[in-house]
């Protein structure tokens, strides 16, 4: 009998033993699958962090073999290819996730998203178009979608369609979309203006301003409209309101406005508004556009001590070789080849500069944009300001 | 960390044994449908093996039972953004 109870008592014991060794076993797996996985994760995410997207891919390829569940990790593998350039591989990838059976609806959405990247990228806009509208019409990540949808649109320069998209994600989003879809409006009212629809490309530019009240493009391209229907008066007073909409397009907007102002007879409102600007526009245009203002008028001395006087104040290549031009009819000799080497030398210095760079990207370009070429933003690109430039 | 190991098992083998050796002579269980005969030495390591093993297997029951329930937690749809 008392053998009985030692082996009563034995049973819960060895239980208990048995309980706590299958957990140490049970939690030391785990353990080295998690710290496995999270190392190959961690590991991935110091490649990318290095730039070092080849070995990224690798990793995430690996993870993406061991757990075939891991949509995230699809999804990022996806990414990397678009990125470094192969959209052959991202559009595999993503359209073996989008046809995966079981997939949740917001995964499927997700991957169809990146799917309409990747043909963007690679060129099927057409393709991109019917997926991004499909999000859309689903309502499953719209706002991204139409973002996509308006880029499209704007590089098939089909603007209807581009400022009716940007209306609907104004809505979606609460987003100003405004100056965007004003932009829309001149590249309408300029494409209408080149085929001979004045009264079409007025419309246009009247919605623009409608759009943004204070739009330089729309008040550029009005100053142009009447500048080419010979009411000089009212280009004058178009081309003003440019700049005083926005004074960093003055290197733009000067050359039409000059010829506007000779043409109109103006000359007395031309040299007001040109030293009004001297003391709120430090770049050096008012002072070239003064000088020859003055050149005309006063005569060749008081033209070149007015500019000597502006370039002490704001020392500019610009206006150096304005300088050089100026003083080169006085001059005979070999002191004559020296400036004519030294007027070489400052265009060629100017030449290799860029004049415009786009706040957003930083974008460098020699003609202004009024889309930047790279970020694909509405007038960002402005004139650079500095001794070699502006 | 191996030898202390295969030391400690040995040192446990030993113990059964002479145990079991000391402890040879047979007792009878009454299992209600049936009588078992059982040596007494072989009665106590059956006792310990059955407890083991009843410990082990609801560990691991339990173990198993939440990892499931903690993977159809991380399969729940994201939140869109």
């Amino acid at each position: 009998m008392n053998l009985m109870y030692v082996l009563v008592s034995l049973v819960p014991a060895a239980f208990v033993l048995g309980w706590w060794a299958s957990r140490q076993i049970g939690a030391r797996r785990s353990g080295a699958e998690v710290s496995e996985l999270s190392s190959d994760y961690f590991r991935g995410l110091n490649y990318l962090l290095n730039e070092e997207q080849d070995k990224a891919i690798e990793v995430f390829l690996k993870l993406a073999e061991y757990n075939r569940d891991t949509v995230e990790t699809h999804l990022a593998l996806g990414n990397l290819f678009r990125r470094r350039g192969e959209v052959d591989r991202a559009i595999r990838l993503h359209q073996h996730l989008v046809s995966r059976p079981g997939l949740s609806d917001a995964m499927k959405t997700v991957a169809l998203l990146e799917l309409g990247e990747d043909y963007m990228r690679a060129g099927l806009l057409d393709r991109a178009e019917a997926l991004f509208s499909d999000l859309v019409a689903m309502d499953a990540h719209a706002p991204s979608a139409l973002r996509h949808l308006i880029a499209i649109y704007q590089h098939e320069r089909d603007w209807h369609k581009a400022i009716e998209h940007a209306r609907r994600l104004e809505v979606m989003t609460g987003e100003d979309e405004t100056p965007m879809i004003a932009q829309f409006y001149c590249e309408l009212a300029d494409r209408a203006r080149q085929h001979g629809a004045r009264a079409e490309a007025r419309d246009y530019l009247s919605l623009a301003f409608e759009c943004q009240p204070d739009c330089v493009r729309a008040f550029m391209l009005t100053g142009r409209l009447q500048a080419e229907d010979s009411h000089h008066e009212e280009a004058v007073v178009a081309y003003e309101a440019a700049i005083n909409a926005d004074i960093a397009f003055t290197p733009e907007i000067l050359p039409p406005l000059l010829d506007s102002y000779a043409r109109s007879r103006q000359m007395s409102r031309a040299e007001s508004f040109l030293s009004d600007m001297l003391g709120r526009y430090h770049g050096v245009s008012p002072v070239l556009a003064l000088t020859r203002l003055y050149r005309q008028r006063d005569g060749e001395r008081a033209a070149i001590d007015f500019l000597t006087a502006q370039l002490r104040q704001r020392p500019s290549v610009r206006g150096l070789m304005a300088l050089i031009d100026a003083t080169m009819d006085k001059i005979e000799g070999e002191a004559r080849d020296n400036f004519l080497i030294l007027r070489d030398l400052t265009r060629k210095l100017i030449e290799g500069q860029a004049m415009y760079r786009c706040s957003r990207c930083g974008f460098g370009a020699k003609a202004h944009h009024w889309q930047c070429p790279s970020c694909k933003n509405w007038s960002t690109i402005r004139p650079i300001h500095g001794v070699a430039s502006e | 960390m191996r030898l202390p190991a295969i030391i400690v098992l040995v040192i446990f083998i030993a113990a059964g044994v002479v145990l079991g050796a000391l402890n040879a002579d047979m007792v009878g269980y009454d299992l209600a449908f049936f009588r078992v005969q059982l040596p007494k030495g072989a009665a106590l390591l059956v006792a310990l093996v059955v407890g083991w093993l009843l410990g082990g297997i609801t560990a691991w029951l339990g173990v198993s039972s939440s990892r499931r329930q903690r993977l159809r937690a991380g399969k729940k749809p994201p939140v869109k953004p």
